[in-house]
């Protein structure tokens, strides 16, 4: 018996999806902030998933990665929790997990990494997923969706499918840390000089900014632990992109998203004000693509976006 | 050989009150690294250089120093692999430090945060009950090898980003050197050392992975979680938010299969703690009038029974 978690008739058998064929399959791993303070993010995705003909299977029953705070207190949980998403795309036939967090992206890699190094480990987390009749066989590999945007899609097609080109909006890119360090585990990019964001920014007709903030760290994971320590943090990267000239911010990452969103009203105080607007990264590329922007979930934003897309008229 | 641009921080804080740069220009062996190029600069071109610099091999942690942005060991970095096409390298002190002269920095802030966690054993039995030196097994020197490699020479803290807007912060390398004896079982204050780690801001660490540019591979990150599961394994400090956040995360995980974030917000400041929830009020306001507020109850995700299983498979008692 495998532990198949989504109807039937959505199971492929043995065959496994080819990524030259017509319509792509990727098994979606949404994570739990897209779920519920940004769905927005959800929505843009899904959006942007069907202007790209690329069908996006979500893992309903996947539970979360971690968060980077299983693994404060049982790093062998944070493995094993991920193995069982994993064995769920695998009995669906998928070999791909498309993540839209950062932060689920470098612990979910870890993970992975983690138990195709050791048997022990596989074996330990197999033994566990035999209870409830499931099994990782360890061929999933955990893809952010801005990685599949570069390598399946590619920079060139993409451009020719935007519709509604920024006209040189200077936008500041900001990575978040988990989908870029650590190296060894996620290696996808430099993690020093990353450009993954700036090439999709000017493949969709923007002005990426060059900073120094953009691959520092939002403070998400200590906001409740200290007053005003991470607010400084979003405040000072925030303060250097506006000084940089940057006009809106760009994220692959949810939690980035609520800092920078959340917290640049409250950073004011020290930094100055900056209230740069933050896109998700599919809202963006959605945007250019010829998504309705009132699709996107812009209302949502702390810091509307719309006023700068307004006034650089790329809606109305 | 090639022609290298040392474009480097010049400032004495005696005598100047803002910092200028200065470019010197020098032939070196394209094998060169950056520190022997500014030795080579300080012999032969200006002798007012300033730089820390002992051991040239990595092991003395003196010559840390940001090149082209990056901090690093100036002794382990090679010049060609940092000048750009004019063959110019940038030289900076570290930050998150004040400098004093040139490329020297005042490390008072960093070695007093080595002070407090008394970085020399302190056995709960005496000396003279002992034949022999106090043994430990292989098994055991295992786990402090890599946090004893320290070099001390404060790459990690110049990285952090807390550091950088909140000095309080133990930062990454006292951590990781707080592990090496947390964990030596010849140390007699366990629980001493941890309540003071977890005083001097423990859970501050924000997982940015910044330091995992350690020079020795110490992985000040990974010992930073260490201490924690040992915090939360001897039960030290666990009404503080640090424990409190990564209790009701798991809690809501086992029991929905997904970290409600409502739950975990008011687990964290506290649920009773109306002070503290009177400070996020105003954040989760202004996201309420955006309808994004997260939902107060989750659904339990498909199969949430699975996660349970997994999580009463694994869970050590404490």
């Amino acid at each position: 018996m495998s532990s198949t978690l989504l109807p039937e008739e959505q199971a492929t058998d043995s065959h496994r999806h080819s990524k030259s064929s017509e319509m792509r399959r990727y098994g979606f791993f949404p994570g739990c902030v897209a779920k519920e303070s940004c769905k927005e993010l959800f929505n843009s995705t899904m959006l942007l998933a069907d202007k790209l003909g690329i069908e996006l299977i979500e893992l309903t029953a996947a539970s979360c990665c971690g968060a980077s705070v299983v693994n404060d207190t049982n790093r062998d949980i944070a493995r094993v929790l991920n193995a069982r998403t994993y064995a769920q795309a695998e009995a669906l036939g998928l070999d791909d997990v498309i993540t839209i967090c950062s932060t689920c992206t470098g612990h979910m890699r870890a993970a992975n990494m983690e138990l195709l190094e050791s048997e022990e480990r596989m074996n330990q987390a197999n033994s566990i997923l035999g209870k409830f009749g499931a099994k990782y066989e360890g061929s999933v590999m955990v893809r952010h969706l801005l990685w599949l945007l570069i390598d399946d899609i590619g920079l060139d097609k993409l451009s020719s499918m935007v519709v509604r080109p920024l006209n040189g909006l200077r936008v500041a890119p900001f990575y978040g840390c988990h989908i870029i360090r650590p190296e060894k585990v996620n290696g996808w990019e430099s993690a020093r000089n990353p450009h993954s964001l700036e090439d999709i920014i000017t493949a969709i007709g923007g002005e990426p900014i060059d900073y120094a903030g953009k691959t520092r760290c939002c403070g998400f994971h200590i906001q409740l632990e200290k007053d005003g320590v991470a607010t400084s943090m979003v405040g000072q990267n925030m303060r250097i992109a506006k000084d940089r000239g940057a006009e809106a911010v760009i994220t692959p990452c949810p939690l980035c998203h609520l800092a920078l969103d959340g917290y640049q009203q409250d950073a004011a105080a020290r930094w100055g004000r900056t209230d740069l607007p933050t896109f998700h990264l599919p809202q963006l590329v959605a945007l250019a693509l010829g998504v309705p922007a009132e699709k996107l979930g812009l209302n949502k934003h702390l810091i509307d976006p719309r006023t700068i897309l307004v006034e650089r008229e790329l809606i109305a | 050989m090639a022609q290298v641009k040392l474009d480097i921080f010049r400032y004495d804080e005696a005598v100047d009150a803002v910092p200028h740069r200065d470019t010197v220009e020098i032939d070196v062996p394209i094998t060169m690294t950056v520190l022997d190029a500014l030795e080579t600069a300080k012999a032969e071109v200006d002798g007012s250089i300033s730089f820390r610099r002992s051991c040239r091999s990595a092991i003395c942690g003196s010559c840390s120093m940001n090149i082209n942005g990056v901090t690093g060991l100036a002794c382990k970095t090679p010049c060609k692999s940092v000048m750009n096409d004019d063959g110019v390298i940038q030289i900076d002190p570290m930050p998150n430090f004040q400098p004093m002269k040139d490329l020297v920095v005042h490390m008072d802030p960093f070695w007093d945060k080595y002070t407090r966690l008394k970085p020399y054993l302190q056995p709960a039995d005496r000396d003279e009950d002992h034949e022999l030196e106090r043994r430990v097994s292989p098994a055991d020197m295992k786990k402090l090898v890599d946090a004893a490699n320290c070099v001390m020479c404060a790459t990690c803290y110049a990285l952090c980003p807390v550091v950088s807007v909140d000095p309080s912060f133990a930062g990454p390398a006292a951590i990781a050197y707080a592990y090496r004896f947390i964990e030596d079982v010849r140390d007699g204050k366990r629980k001493e050392r941890l309540a003071q780690i977890n005083e001097d801001y423990l859970w501050l660490c924000a997982h940015c992975y910044a330091c995992s540019y350690c020079p020795k591979h110490v992985d000040p990150h990974d010992r930073i979680v260490d201490v924690k599961r040992a915090t939360i394994q001897e039960g030290v400090m666990m009404d503080h938010p640090g424990p409190r956040h990564a209790l009701v995360v798991n809690r809501t995980i086992k029991k929905t299969g997904m970290l409600a974030e409502t739950e975990v917000i008011l687990g964290t400041v506290g649920r009773f703690n109306f002070r503290a929830q009177l400070k996020v009020a105003p954040l989760g306001l202004r996201m309420a009038v955006k309808g994004k507020m997260p939902p107060p109850f989750l659904k339990p995700i498909p199969k949430a029974d699975e996660v349970r299983t997994i999580f009463e498979s694994l869970e050590v008692p404490t």
